[in-house]
């Protein structure tokens, strides 16, 4: 059935792209902490600037946070 | 076929100035998220924002007011702080105006904080998040306006202009994490139309509405509610930039009727395709109308084509659309906002995301910021990227959520300072650009005449009324007297306008 084909056409297609996107993020993630100890120490002394952030509860945060919908 | 002959009570002296060229008039209209952490209660997003407006409210008796560099302050529905940026001419013009528009609302915000902690005796938080979505799903924007000559048809907007908005979010998305995801952009789940002339009640991607603040025959002012807001000034001046050159070249081949080439662009599922690069980004497979597939990248590069071959073909008019002087040896051609440097920069960002080179696009791009940061924090605690399935529930994801959130947030937040502290994230002008920009309107547009008139007016007797709009400066009290402003591209006070500043006293 061409409707059922086209559909485990997309499908594969999705499957494909979903990989791809994996492998992508992944990748941005190496790219910073892979390779150099530099990368790691430039990510740790990042933290150490967001400290305040990080001890903060981050449930009570984000719940604290509610809006209407805008125009 | 677009419509190129004048009506019958129009003739080509009666036009616009710059009916005839490609000049823009750029606005950026940002609505804000607020909140409050840290009180022994809880503080709402509306006592929060009627906190940050009282002293709007004591001077100007109302919670929409101009301010002196010819911008709008209001508290739009559903307490939202919101900046409407005055007109300007350029993309950096727009920027500035941007980030003066950053500056006031967090002064404002700052002096909430203020006092609602001796309200509530406590050490209390506000946050005032340039972002485009709370914690539960209410969506709300970073409006762009264009104008655009009145000869380019609705069909031409949704065909040829549409799939650029929806692709340039490869490189425009401010990303977001949430409910255990990272996605490119902030807003797609919640757009569900294309082109309507509706507000409130759906959430299209370009909105019609036809009040384009200037002579309605000659131009219409373009609306676009898709686009993310952005901390990274690279990306608003991008956003702004290729957007630009994409509506002129539209306007180029509607005004000497030949095929853009980027009629074939149609999506034959707009809102699908959104999604999609929410998703996927620049590798998303794009379905045209016309049956053929392009991914978002693809796409993206023959926009860019185009655009060159704009140029190419009107180098005078692309040059003078900006206000630059078309000059091979002028310096200005290469400045930061400018035609030059827009297309260098598409195409530089174009070719990282072909290279997939996350390290350099992280300093430009909103999303590949956060998602560096994000993937490092994941692999930190042992998991295999944002796409592991253990991260959705894990005590990890509710702190890249915060990490999202602190990202945008304009008063108190620690994580974007700390990018551009460190030289992880670009910027492309100084603090005291933007102060400036706070106390002085763009150059060479309307704002000239409303900022004017609104710094004489707030020095003016305590007795004298007045009231102004995008289009017209009136004083109610003692006297009265008023003018209408209709064209944006004039800073040239009229008769009409200097019977206004003089009632003013």
């Amino acid at each position: 059935m061409p409707q059922e084909q086209a559909n485990h056409q997309q499908a594969v297609a999705q499957d494909t792209q979903a990989r791809g996107a994996d492998e992508a993020l992944g990748q941005v993630g190496q790219a910073v902490v892979a390779e150099a100890a530099d990368e790691v120490d430039v990510l740790d002394e990042l933290l150490d600037d967001l400290s305040s952030v990080l001890e903060t509860n981050a449930e009570e945060y984000v719940s604290s946070f509610v809006q209407k919908g805008g125009e | 076929m677009p419509q190129l002959h004048d009506s019958s009570s129009r003739t080509a002296a009666n036009r616009s100035a710059h009916y005839a060229d490609h000049a823009r008039i750029f606005g950026l209209e940002t609505e804000h998220g607020i909140s409050v952490t840290g009180a022994n209660r809880t503080v709402t997003a509306s006592e929060a924002a009627m906190e940050m407006f009282r002293p709007v409210v004591e001077r100007a008796r109302s919670t929409n007011t101009y301010v002196d560099n010819g911008s709008r302050l209001y508290l739009d529905v559903g307490a939202h702080p919101e900046y409407a940026t005055a007109e300007a001419r350029t993309p950096l013009d727009a920027l500035l105006a941007d980030l003066a528009g950053e500056r006031t609302m967090a002064s404002m915000g700052a002096d909430a904080q203020a006092v609602l902690r001796r309200k509530t005796g406590t050490d209390l938080t506000v946050h005032l998040f340039r972002n485009n979505v709370d914690s539960v799903g209410h969506s709300f924007g970073c409006h762009e306006n264009y104008l655009v000559r009145r000869y380019v048809d609705l069909a031409a907007i949704n065909d040829q202009l549409l799939p650029f908005l929806i692709s340039r979010q490869i490189y425009t998305g401010a990303g977001r994490f949430a409910h255990g995801r990272f996605g490119v952009t902030q807003r797609a789940e919640f757009v569900d139309e294309t082109v309507s002339s509706a507000t409130t009640r759906s959430r299209p991607m370009v909105n019609t509405r036809d009040e384009p603040h200037a002579n309605p025959e000659d131009f219409r002012r373009l609306h676009v509610i898709i686009g993310d807001t952005n901390r990274s000034q690279w990306a608003t001046t991008m956003k702004l930039g290729t957007t630009h050159l994409v509506l002129c070249l539209i306007e180029a081949a509607a005004r000497h009727e030949y095929l853009s080439g980027m009629e074939k662009m149609a999506l034959a599922d707009p809102v699908a395709a959104n999604l999609m690069i929410n998703d996927f980004g620049g590798r998303s497979a794009l379905h045209l109308a016309n049956g053929t597939t392009l991914t978002a990248l693809e796409m993206q590069e023959h926009y860019l084509a185009a655009a060159e071959a704009f140029v190419e073909r009107f180098p005078q008019e692309a040059a003078q659309s900006l206000g630059e002087s078309w000059n091979d040896s002028s310096d200005g051609a290469d400045a930061v906002g400018g035609i030059r440097w827009i297309l260098d920069q598409w195409r530089w960002i174009l070719g990282r995301i072909e290279e997939r080179d996350w390290p350099a696009m992280a300093r430009k791009v909103d999303w590949t910021a956060k998602a560096t940061l994000f993937v490092a924090l994941a692999h930190k605690q042992g998991f295999e990227g944002l796409r592991d399935p253990r991260l959705a529930s894990s005590p990890l994801a509710a702190k890249l959520t915060q990490l999202d959130m602190d990202y945008h947030d304009i008063a108190n937040g620690t994580l974007y300072p700390a990018l551009v502290r460190r030289g992880m994230m670009t910027t492309l002008v100084t603090d005291s650009q933007v102060d400036r920009a706070v106390r002085e309107p763009p150059s060479g547009t309307r704002a000239v005449l409303r900022g004017r008139f609104v710094r004489a007016a707030r020095d003016a007797a305590p007795d004298v009324r007045w009231t102004c709009d995008w289009t017209d400066v009136a004083v109610t009290a003692p006297v009265r007297a008023s003018a209408i402003l209709l064209d944006p591209f004039s800073a040239e006070p009229t008769a009409d306008y200097d019977a206004v500043m003089a009632a003013l006293g």
